[in-house]
Formats: structure tokens, sequence, C-alpha cells
């Protein structure tokens, strides 16, 4: 292994990693400066639940109707995002665990995950030009944080059999993004994944305050369902 | 009228004004609400605006909420300050800008949330759209019709400036008819009176247009043989404030709600039907008054299951035959907790009642909400629209539709009529003082349980 491919699967790694730390510790404080406002109402339900239903919700397709009529998209979305933890667990996987891609099955696992997730990438970035409503409202960061996200996968494909020596530029190109990433995440649309645990936290608590969340079952069904008493 | 509340529009730099009252008034939910949206788009098909036009992308709830995130790029988030033309941040540059705005959050959106329980992310749109209506209010920037209602509720405490005069002489009227049907003088609609269990308050509507549902009110409380009263001043539980944004106008309606009910020494408020008044009462009102609750606070349609479940009144369904649907009013059932109750309660006044789909929290808006209603620019886009409500009306084959709210009754009127539906608009008191067996009156007794 070259001491390119070294330095930049380690020291550029790490050193990236703390600028993504410090931007975000940074962030956070921005969002904390705002004011939050006191509830002065008798609860109607559990905030607790609430807020645990609301975070939860990625995972229950059923409970949005935006997700529940189109499972297609659904699927989209779970192969892309386990698609991103596993090109960030390689990252990991690769200098300091080397030997579990060594196990085959596990590396051809690997590669078929970031594969699809290369395809959903695709079909994604082809829905944002072919929408007339995603097309109205996107921005370059929007265009470029899905290209990214694309050859990302693409290079981690070719990255995860760690065969450097037969070609390093594979490892390269792949430790390369990931250090373009962990510096321009924190100002792209992609660290929507830091603010997710806030709206879905305020809405769950907001919601669940008033005994709307956890929502007792789906709506439209025409079974009776237990009648939430009013504590007002 | 509270002094120097309600500001009327003044040339000048709106746009510097508009951006300190941003800037001032943010809060955190909101700022998250604004930095957290991906882009996605699944927020469109949630909105009643988009399924009407569906080739018209300025009608998705993402562009509209974009529309006020821009700004907040621009002038708050630091990827927009640093580079504005990477993330879409745009700048305010003028009075005609800002009319724009209001146009599409006054106009395009009834802020009825059913795109904020599709996001994914969480981003509460119909709040982001409800604070810039708020930031606009401020500059008077403001539909003609919502200005007019939000001046005549600071100025008069109630949205229809009912004089205090009128006021008691159409509860006198109500209950010289109630006692007519009833056959007897013992019925009251009592005022101001001190120490009962119930405060009940009204949709100034009530007064002027259907004081029908006060005279059912007065005949379920009596037949319940409820201690009740409304008061004189703050007796109504309507808000305009939640419509225009406005959290000045909420808290001072709403704090007037509650210092009646101090002031008589009520055990409990009691809301009629009305969704926008019941959420303004109920949740939002303590929080803008930055008054604590203090009072169990609920909606009639509350108290008369509590009344159907007590058995302190009896009903007969069969008295309402017609098929019955019901529409769950936006602010009660996703800005609220009330969905079962109303079922609950029509289930036993009524021997055909069927859903409407979808139903519940996902209910498309009657496409008045929002305060459209007042807004008679806007009523043309409002009634194409409706073409969602009216589709999923037509599919009920009922030829009642129950509403707990009297916004939602001229709302749904107004789809019944230009879409020509063999249908009527009831609310719940109506069909439940139908069905109710007055003891006394040589009925046959059937139980509510």
């Amino acid at each position: 292994m070259s001491d390119l491919l070294k330095f930049v699967e380690n020291e550029v790694q790490l050193a990236a990693l703390a600028f993504l730390a410090v931007v975000y510790a940074v962030r956070l404080i921005w969002i904390f400066r705002f004011r939050s406002r006191k509830e002065r109402t008798f609860a109607a339900g559990s905030e607790a639940g609430g807020v645990g239903y609301s975070l939860m919700n990625v995972a229950m397709p059923w409970a949005m109707e935006s997700t529940r009529k189109r499972p297609g998209f659904y699927a989209q979305f779970v192969v892309f995002h386990l698609g991103v933890v596993a090109a960030i667990t390689a990252t990991f996987i690769i200098p300091y665990a080397p030997e579990i891609f060594r196990i085959r099955a596990v590396a051809i696992a690997f590669q078929a995950l970031l594969a699809a997730a290369f395809l959903v990438g695709l079909l994604r970035l082809v829905r944002r030009l072919a929408n007339p409503v995603l097309r109205l409202i996107s921005s370059a960061d929007d265009y470029l944080s899905l290209t990214l996200m694309i050859m990302f996968f693409g290079a981690g494909v070719l990255a995860v059999p760690n065969d450097y020596r037969r070609a390093e530029w594979p490892l390269l190109l792949f430790f390369g993004l990931t250090a373009f990433f962990l510096i321009y995440v924190p100002f792209s649309k992609i660290c929507h994944y830091l603010y997710y645990p806030f709206t879905r936290f305020y809405l769950g608590r907001s919601m669940g305050h008033r005994g709307a969340f956890p929502r007792g079952r789906k709506a439209g069904t025409q079974a009776p369902g237990p009648v939430q008493e009013n504590r007002g | 009228m509270k002094e120097g509340r309600l500001r009327t529009y003044e040339p000048g730099d709106n746009v510097q004004r508009f951006l300190d009252l941003l800037g001032r008034r943010i809060t955190r939910s909101l700022a998250v609400s604004m930095t957290a949206c991906v882009h996605c788009g699944l927020c469109a098909e949630s909105c009643h605006y988009f399924l009407a036009r569906p080739d018209d992308p300025t009608m998705a709830p993402v562009w509209k909420a974009d529309q006020i995130r821009k700004i907040f790029k621009k002038y708050i988030d630091w990827t927009g300050r640093v580079a504005p033309w990477w993330v879409k941040a745009g700048s305010l540059r003028d009075d005609e800008d800002l009319n724009r705005l209001k146009n599409i959050v006054f106009g395009s959106c009834s802020a009825c949330r059913r795109c904020t329980y599709n996001c994914p992310m969480g981003v509460d749109t119909g709040l982001l759209v409800r604070f810039t209506r708020g930031l606009l209010t401020e500059l008077g920037i403001v539909p003609e019709g919502v200005f007019n209602v939000s001046r005549d509720q600071w100025e008069t405490g109630n949205q229809m400036a009912v004089t205090e005069q009128d006021y008691l002489e159409t509860l006198e009227w109500m209950r010289d008819e109630v006692r007519t049907e009833l056959g007897t003088a013992s019925v009251d609609i009592p005022v101001d009176k001190p120490d009962c269990e119930v405060l009940y308050t009204i949709n100034p509507r009530e007064i002027k247009f259907d004081p029908r549902s006060i005279a059912h009110a007065a005949k379920v409380f009596h037949a319940a043989g409820e201690s009740w009263t409304l008061p004189k001043w703050g007796w109504d539980q309507t808000n305009f404030g939640l419509f225009s944004g406005d959290d000045k106008l909420g808290a001072y309606v709403a704090r007037n709600v509650y210092e009646a009910a101090e002031r008589l020494r009520a055990k409990r408020i009691v809301i009629s039907e009305c969704g926008h008044g019941y959420r303004s009462t109920r949740w939002e009102g303590y929080n803008w008054a930055d008054y604590d609750q203090k009072l169990p606070t609920e909606s009639v349609v509350v108290t008369l299951k509590r009344y159907l479940g007590e058995g302190r009144i009896a009903v007969d369904p069969s008295r309402n035959p017609d098929a019955v649907t019901f529409h769950d009013s936006c602010n009660i059932a996703r800005s609220g907790d009330l969905v079962e109750e109303p079922r609950w309660v029509l289930r036993r006044v009524c021997t055909d009642f069927r859903e409407m789909f979808p139903n519940r929290r996902e209910n498309f808006c009657c496409t008045g909400g929002g305060g459209l209603l007042s807004m008679a620019e806007y009523r043309p886009l409002r009634l194409e629209v409706a073409k969602i409500k009216a589709e999923q009306l037509r599919a009920t084959g009922a030829k009642l539709v129950c509403t707990m709210c009297h916004n939602c009754v001229d709302g749904l009127n107004d789809v019944i009529k230009h879409y020509k539906l063999p249908m009527r608009v009831v609310q719940v008191l109506e069909l439940v003082s139908n069905a109710l067996v007055v003891p006394g009156r040589n009925e046959t007794k059937k139980t509510a349980r």
C-alpha cells in the first residue's frame, strides 16, 4: 500500500471527520439559540409517546399516506439509506478492520447493497429531472448532493474488495470522495439527518401532547377503535 | 379596541420590517422546519390544491413553503448567506414581493396540515404558512377580509361585531323557542351566572346566522340537568389570530374566554362546535396568552359523549334515519385530539352512519379552512380545488354530511352548492338534539349506552 493511500485512508479522514464534528457542533449551537415555547395546556396524550412515534415514523411506511401509497418509493428510500450506512461503514472497515472484507460473502453483500443504492440514486436523479415540482424547487445543492451520493456508491462498489495490490485508484477515489463529503456535508442538504431528530421531536411532542400521535390505527379503516378520552 | 394592535399598511421599508420580525419571532421548531426540507416532493400529493391542479407545480406545499424558506436561508441560515445561489436562497426586494408572498400563504393554502402529516422529515409546512401570515399581518399586508374580521374581533371582542344587545336578545329568543318546544318554562339560557359547572362559549355565527345551534345546546343541557352559563363578555371562542398568524390577537381573544371562566368561577369551559375555535381555545390560546391552563377545556362533542356515556341524556337514533357521513375538521383532527369522539356519538344518534374516505387525520379540508371563507379574492381557486372534497363527499352516497365545525359548515355548503351534490350539512348537536328523548314529554325512551 502506498504512503499516499495510507495518508488518504487515515490522516485525511480523521481531519475531515474532526472538521465535520466542529461544524455540526456549531450548527447545533445555532439551532439551540432559537427560543422554544413553553406548553401551557393540559395534555390529552403522552409527549414521550408522541416523540417516540414521530421518531420511528421513518420505519413505519404505513403511518403516512405518502409512503403507504408508494411502496416502491419507500423501498427506494430504504435501499438508498442502507447504501449510505454501508458506504460509511466501509470507510471504517477498510482501514481499521480489513479482514472483514476478506470474507467474500460480506464483501459481495456490501457491493450488492452499494450497487442497488447506486441504481436508486440514478432513479432519483431521473425523477428530480423529470418531475416538474422537483425541477422547480431543486437547487444546485440538491443536484450536486445526489450526484455525489451516486458517485460515492459507485466508488464504494469498486473499493470494497480492498484490492490495493491490483490497483489503488478505486480506494483513492472512494476515500477522496469520503473526505470531500465530510467537509461538504454540513453545508449541504445531506446533513438533513442532523435536523431529523429536531423536526420529528417537536412535531411528536406537540402532537403527542394533544393525543394526535401515536396514531392508534391506520386511517381509513372502518373498525371502531378505542375512544380517546379528552383529559383536558 | 386595543390601541396600536392592528396594523394598517404603510408604505416604507416593509422589507426590512419583515426581516426584523422574521429574526425576532422565529422559534426553534420553525427554524428546523425551515432547514430540514430535503425537497423530496412527497408532500405534493397530500395537498388538495395540487391534486386538483396536478400540472401546476406552484400548488405543491414544498414550493409554497420554499417561498418563505428561501428568505430564511438568505438572511438567517449561514449557507444561504454565504452562497445564496447554491441553495436557492432569495432576496426580498420590495412590497410587490411581499404582496406576492401574501397571495401564496393566504390564497393557495388552507393551512390544513395534511402535508405536515405526510412529510417524512416532519417539516410542519402548515405552521410555516401561519408564521408567514403573521409577519405579513404585522405589516398590514393581508387580504381585506382578514383585516376586517381581525379589526372586528379586536374592537368588539367577537369576529362578527355582534353587539351586546343582539347577543342577549338572540339568547332570549332561543330560550323562548326551546321553552315552547319542550313545553316548560324551566328551560333557561343563563348569562353570566356564577359558579356553574359549564361555561359555554360559542361562535358568533351562531348568533348571526344559526341560532338554532344555541337552542340545541340549551335543550341538551336542560335534559342533562347541567348547571351552565354563557358569559356576557368573552363568549366568542373563535379566533382570527389563528388564521392571520397574529399571536397577539389570538392571545387577546383566548384570554377573554379564560378570564370569563375565572370571573364566573366556572368549573369547565365547553366550546361549541367550531374547528378553529376548538384548536385556538383548547390548545393554542393558552400558549399565545402565556396563560397556564387551570380549567378543563373541551369541545361540546366531548360533553355530549359524556352525557350519553353516563346516561344523563337518552336518544332515539331512529329520529335520524338518513345516511350520515362525517367530515373531520382539520383543526380538530390534525391539530387537535378529537377523532373518535364524534363518531362515538354519531353511531348512537343515527341509524346509518358511514365513513368518507380518506377520513380522520387524513381527511381533506372542507376548502374553507385557514380563514379562506373571508377572502373573496381567492374564492375561484378555492372552489376549483374543492373538486377533491366534492368527489369525496359524492362517493359516500350520504344525504347528510355532519361536521363539528361552523367554518366547515360554510365551506361544505359552498362545495355542495358549486358541485350540485344531493346532500345537506348538519352538526353533531343538531343530530343529538333531533334524537333527544326528553323526560316528561311522553316519549319512548331508549338508552344511549
